[in-house]
C-alpha cells in the first residue's frame, strides 16, 4: 500500500517537475540541500510506518523544519565563508543510511520468515504425504 | 480506525513523494540546462559580487577620468590663453626689435655711393667728412627713412659718426668704415631721392663740389641689424 503510493507520487512528482519553469541558478544549492532533506524526511517516515510508530505532526513538521533549516544553514554557511551545508548532508545522509537500514532489516525478516514457512509447510506436506504413502 | 490511519499514511507519504521528486526533477532539469564548466565552477554569488564590485571600479575610474578631463580642459584653456598672450608678446618684440633695428630688413628704397675723395678745379683734394655723411643722414631722416646704413653699419638712434686721427679715419658706431661709402636707406624712393639729389640737396651740393656720387633706386634693399649689443647702464 504504501510502496504504491511512493510510486504514484514520484511518478506524479516526475511529470509534473520536468513541466514545471525553471528555477534560477543562484537557488539551486538551497534546493539541492532541501532535496537531502526531503529525502532523509521520506525514509524517515516508512521506517516509522514500519516500526509502527509513525506520527503524521512529527512527519510533517520534520519534512518542512528539516527542509527550511538545511536551507537556512547553507544560506548562513555563504554568508560565514563556510560550508555548513556539507554538515547537513552528512547528517541527512547518516539518517538515511540508519533509516534504510530499518527498512531493509525489516523487509529481509519478513521474506526469510515467508521463506521459513514455506519450507515448513512443503516439509509438513512431504511429511503428510508420506503419511498418506 | 486502524485502516483510516493507514489511509492518511500512505497519502501524506505519496504527497512528500510527490513534492520531493517535483523539486528533484526540477533542480536535474536546472543542472542539465546550466553549462556549469562556463563558469568555471564560480557560484552565481560570487560573480555577482564580483561584478558588483567591477562596476563601481568602473565608476570610481570613470568619475576619476571625468574630473581628470576636466582638469586637463582646464589646463588647455589655459596653454591657450598662454600661447596667446606669448604669440602677442613675440610680435610686440618683433617689433619693437625692426624699430631698434635689431633685425635684418628688407625693403624698397635707395643706395648712395659715394667715393671718397676729389680734386676742384684748383687742385686740392677734398674729401668726404662725417658732417657729410650727418648732413645726408638727417636729410634720409627727414624724407622719412625708416632704415639707415652705412658700409652695412646700421644707423640707430644713438649711432654715430665721426672722424678722428686728423679726419682721416671714418667711424660709424665706434667701427672704422673705407671709402666707398655705401649709404643705404629705406623708404619712399622718390622723396628719399628727391630730397637728395634736388637742388639745396647735400648731394646736389657735393655732386657740385666735384664728387664722384652715384643714386640707385632699388626694388629690393636689404639692410643689416644692429650687430653690438643695445645696453642701458645709466638709464632707469
Amino acid at each position: 500500500m504504501v510502496l504504491i503510493a511512493i510510486l504514484i507520487g514520484c511518478i506524479l512528482g516526475a511529470i509534473i517537475g520536468t513541466n514545471a519553469p525553471i528555477i534560477s541558478y543562484t537557488y539551486s544549492s538551497y534546493l539541492a540541500i532541501a532535496i537531502i532533506a526531503a529525502l532523509d524526511s521520506v525514509f524517515g517516515g516508512i521506517s516509522s510506518v514500519i516500526k509502527k510508530n509513525f506520527d503524521l505532526k512529527i512527519f510533517i513538521s520534520g519534512f518542512f523544519g528539516n527542509a527550511i533549516l538545511a536551507i537556512l544553514l547553507t544560506i548562513l554557511g555563504q554568508k560565514l565563508n563556510v560550508d555548513i551545508y556539507l554538515a547537513a548532508i552528512v547528517v541527512f545522509v547518516w539518517r538515511m543510511f540508519t533509516n534504510l537500514g530499518i527498512i531493509r532489516r525489516y523487509y529481509v525478516e519478513k521474506w526469510t520468515d515467508k521463506l521459513k514457512a514455506i519450507k515448513k509447510n512443503r516439509n509438513k506436506t512431504n511429511e503428510n504425504n508420506e503419511n498418506v504413502s | 480506525m486502524k485502516r483510516k490511519g493507514k489511509i492518511t499514511v500512505t497519502i501524506t507519504i505519496g504527497l512528500s513523494c510527490l513534492a520531493l521528486s517535483i523539486i528533484m526533477f526540477m533542480q536535474f532539469k536546472l543542472v542539465n540546462e546550466t553549462d556549469i564548466t562556463s563558469i568555471e565552477n564560480m557560484r552565481e554569488e560570487e560573480l555577482r559580487t564580483e561584478l558588483g564590485n567591477w562596476k563601481e571600479m568602473y565608476e570610481e575610474a570613470n568619475t576619476q577620468y571625468e574630473e581628470k578631463n576636466q582638469t586637463l580642459q582646464e589646463y588647455k584653456e589655459k596653454a591657450e590663453s598662454d600661447t596667446e598672450t606669448s604669440a602677442l608678446v613675440n610680435q610686440e618684440l618683433e617689433r619693437v626689435n625692426l624699430l631698434l633695428g635689431k633685425t635684418n630688413v628688407e625693403g624698397e628704397g635707395i643706395v648712395i655711393t659715394l667715393q671718397d675723395t676729389t680734386t676742384d678745379s684748383e687742385g686740392n683734394i677734398l674729401s668726404i667728412t662725417n658732417d657729410n655723411l650727418n648732413i645726408i643722414v638727417n636729410e634720409l631722416k627727414l624724407a622719412g627713412a625708416e632704415a639707415i646704413s652705412i658700409n652695412d653699419e646700421r644707423i640707430i638712434n644713438m649711432s654715430d659718426i665721426f672722424m678722428i686721427n686728423d679726419n682721416t679715419i671714418m667711424l660709424v658706431n665706434g667701427q672704422r668704415i673705407l671709402t666707398p661709402y655705401i649709404i643705404k636707406a629705406i623708404g619712399d624712393q622718390t622723396y628719399l631721392e628727391s630730397t637728395l639729389v634736388g637742388k639745396g640737396g647735400s648731394i646736389d651740393e657735393l655732386t657740385k663740389q666735384g664728387f664722384d656720387i652715384k643714386v640707385e633706386k632699388s626694388n629690393k634693399i636689404t639692410i643689416k641689424k644692429y650687430n653690438k649689443d643695445i645696453n642701458s647702464k645709466y638709464m632707469q
